[in-house]
């Protein structure tokens, strides 16, 4: 089967909701089932041993799955298409079939109950090495098409010198360095320690491998956003009619983002004993620093939609506001995905300030905060670039707007009932991954309310989830080529003022180099630390009971 | 670059960022430096396989109101799982894990450390002077199947006969919490005797 750019892109992306749809159900349950002293229909309930099989896929699924197929399959589409270049048809040939071969095998595992570890697996706990070897091609699998993308890339420069890039592949670009970045040290320490725990039972360090999946795990957030990210200085400016409000700002922030999303990863092990303290707060500093680029990005994007609503007539302070063509369900939805990743990012300030995270720290908080962010990234925002997808990748029409209205509206709200109540009892000590919290009745009375309204949140969230699967995978199987039109978006050339070269901004390569500089900096001293006191490795566990 | 009207507001908003992210750098450093508030950070690495003859868990009074505890986690079992200590100024953890990571949690106060097996957590909490009765403790972060059974309780009983009117404690409702390398002893294994 010869593979080209669409047919690529039409099965990653048709798969991510394929996977939602699983990930999402598994979320609804898992929800349920941790409300204390709630009785559910014999249907509803799940076994503790299944609650972490289950919990396993959901982490797995829609946070390191989904992200990969959808994002390769977004450039695939839109990069060809932007850039006039085409990509690497061996490539994505290999490329696919190594992220699917991968991506099943390890869900196979999980589904089978032989990897009850969590998406993070945790040394030394083990699971049957078809994980790890699943994982392990599946982010191979994403090098390959980066590969394919770079190469594309690379050419259009040749092609095309003393020109700007545009902004969506300077996003694109941006995610894949940080992509690189981020599996890197995961690669490392899967090859090293993990597949030869699995299956030779080799004795690891857990703080060492806890070190490299951290440094993985942070920069990994950024891969969730940064395709976000793009598409809103991408497309938002072009539903609008008018030209980004500053787009050197916007490659700015994306300097940024390659710069410091990865030498944080220590914000996740400030209460890992063995880890020096100063450490811990070089890496908070960093963090801190890497708000800086979100910030950005609000005010760039706020002040192209003024600049857009005044340009459509609307007046006075505010009165731009409602000149917006909210109608859009793919605007809206962009919109939507960014004032809810402002709220999540600001708590996430609140987990990365060293001294707080000791409050909050594997609390249901975090949960709270992860769904979102990037749980409203994917639903909200990787669904409604999808919308936009729909006509030129698939050739159909949305289904029913009301389906996209209800899927953006119902989720936001069910999200918005969640995660209050998740914050809320994370602040009374609510534990996260927990498949029951009431420790025969000693459990704080605190907790109980808002674990019962954190379920009705559940509930909607997976209306909206249902109705997101439906609208997507629903035009795709039953949509009409002609029908109900979202408003035109034709992806093709970008706006002409968007193609500035400034060389300073354009000079990824030196970028990528100082970032690595940073990564070193940031990551020698912790590691030495680890080694110059001798470690500490010990033998592979079950998870037990099952 | 934005339209020239725009480049203003654009520098503008850069220095107001930047100074939001200094700010929060600054109060955040000044806590962890100042009150020496910081996250649990020291730990001395444990041979697993001699954990029996090397820790033994439980509870020791070093001196008024100064108490070293020792726990042992396990899947799935905190030992000793119920801990009582009469009017605590200044209480030493060492905990350590038997097998996988597990999470030390003491609900309702700041006391939140990991617990990684190879390495015994050190750690020093001075509980609140209001801190009274019994306290849930649990296992915060996943470790197998039986995680959700992971519990222990800690009591803390007040005589008043020991420290009224004393200005040792703090009154942060949490209690103050530091990491053990302020302390004398940091000996790889202290001797219970
Ligand atoms: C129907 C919608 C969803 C519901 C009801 C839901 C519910 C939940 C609940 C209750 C937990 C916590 C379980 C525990 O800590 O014991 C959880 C964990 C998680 N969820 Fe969701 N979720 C949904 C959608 C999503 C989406 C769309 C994403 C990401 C794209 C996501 C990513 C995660 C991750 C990464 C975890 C952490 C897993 C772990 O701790 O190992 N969820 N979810
Ligand atoms: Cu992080
Ligand atoms: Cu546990």
């Amino acid at each position: 089967m010869r593979v080209n750019e669409e047919l690529f892109a039409k099965i990653t992306i048709a798969f991510s909701f394929v996977i939602m749809a699983v990930g999402g159900t598994f979320g609804l349950l898992q929800a349920l089932n941790r409300v204390p002293f709630l009785s559910l229909p014999g249907a509803l309930e799940v076994s503790d041993s299944t609650y972490y099989r289950i919990l396993t896929c959901h982490g797995v699924c829609l946070a390191v799955a989904i992200p990969i197929y959808w994002i390769t399959g977004l450039a695939a589409f839109i990069s060809p298409r932007i850039l006039k270049v085409e990509l690497d048809k061996r490539l994505l040939a290999l490329s696919l079939a190594m992220m699917l071969v991968g991506g099943v095998m390890a869900t196979i595992v999980i589904l089978a109950g032989k990897a009850n570890v969590l998406y993070t697996f945790y040394a030394p706990m083990t699971a049957h090495p078809g994980f790890y070897w699943g994982a392990a091609l599946l982010i191979l699998g994403s090098w390959v098409f980066i590969a394919a993308f770079v190469k594309q890339y690379l050419q259009w420069r040749r092609l095309n010198p003393g020109v700007g890039t545009p902004i969506a592949i300077y996003g694109l670009l941006a995610t894949f360095i940080v992509w690189i970045e981020a599996t890197t040290p995961l690669v490392i320490t899967v090859l090293k320690d993990f597949i030869p725990m699995s299956m030779f039972g080799k004795h690891v360090d857990v703080l060492e491998t806890r070190t490299w999946f951290w440094f993985f795990g942070h920069a990994l957030v950024y891969f969730w956003l940064l395709p976000v990210v793009a598409m809103w200085y991408y497309l938002i400016p072009k539903k609008l009619g008018v030209p980004l409000f500053s787009e050197s700002m916007a490659k700015v922030a994306f300097i940024l983002f390659i710069l410091a999303s990865t030498p944080v990863g220590l914000h996740h092990q400030f209460t890992d004993p063995g880890l020096a303290a100063e450490y811990k707060f070089m890496h908070t500093i960093l963090t801190l620093i890497v708000a800086t680029p979100s910030m950005l990005t609000g005010f760039n994007i706020l002040a192209t939609m003024e600049r857009g609503g005044r340009a459509r007539g609307g007046n006075g302070l505010l009165g731009w506001l409602a000149k917006q063509p909210w109608k859009d369900p793919v605007y809206l939805g962009l919109v939507t995905s960014m004032i809810i990743f402002g709220i999540g990012g600001i708590t996430g300030i609140i987990n990365a300030s060293y001294q707080l995270n000791m409050v909050v720290h594997n609390t249901a908080w975090v949960p709270g905060h992860f769904h979102m962010t990037v749980g409203n990234m994917v639903v909200i925002g990787y669904t409604a670039i999808t919308y936009a997808l729909l006509a030129d990748l698939f050739k159909r029409k949305l289904i029913s707007k009301t389906a996209a209205y209800s899927h953006i509206l119902l989720w936001s709200i069910g999200l918005f009932i969640f995660s209050l109540a998740y914050y809320y009892v994370g602040l009374h000590g609510a534990p996260r991954r927990t498949s029951n919290i009431e420790y025969g009745g000693l459990l704080p009375s605190t907790w109980i309310l808002p674990m019962e309204i954190s379920a009705i949140g559940a509930i909607l969230m997976f209306s909206g989830g249902v109705a997101a699967v439906y609208a997507v995978l629903g035009s795709l199987l039953f949509g009409k080529t002609k029908g109900v039109a979202i408003e035109g978006m034709k992806i093709g050339n970008p706006h002409p003022e968007t193609t500035e070269f400034n060389p300073l901004l354009e000079n990824l390569k030196m970028w990528v180099i100082f970032a690595a500089v940073l990564i070193i900096v940031a990551y020698i001293f912790p590691f030495y630390e680890i080694f110059s006191r001798g470690i500490s490795p010990v033998p592979p566990v079950e998870t037990g009971l099952s | 670059m934005a339209n020239d009207e725009g480049v203003i507001y654009e520098y503008v908003w850069i220095v107001i960022v930047s100074a939001i992210v200094a700010g929060m750098a600054a109060s955040l450093a000044y806590y962890g430096i100042a009150l020496d508030l910081n996250p649990a950070c020291n730990a001395t690495p444990i041979d697993v396989g001699t954990l029996t003859e090397n820790f033994q868990p439980g509870v020791k009074q070093l001196g008024p109101g100064i108490y070293q505890v020792n726990i042992l986690a396990g899947q799935f079992f905190w030992n000793p799982n119920k801990i009582v200590l009469e009017d605590p100024v200044r209480i030493e953890f060492r905990i350590t894990s038997k097998d996988v990571v597990h999470g030390f949690e003491i609900v309702g106060t700041n006391v939140n450390v990991m617990v990684i097996p190879g390495y015994v957590a050190e750690f020093v909490w001075e509980p609140p002077k209001n801190a009274e009765g019994k306290y849930l403790i649990i296992c915060h972060e996943y470790c197998g199947v039986g995680h959700q059974f992971m519990q222990a309780e800690l009591e803390i009983k007040r005589t008043n006969t020991l420290l009224s009117g004393d200005s040792i404690g703090t009154t942060d409702d949490l209690g103050k919490f530091s990491e053990v390398k302020y302390l004398e002893f940091k000996g790889v294994i202290v001797d219970e005797g």
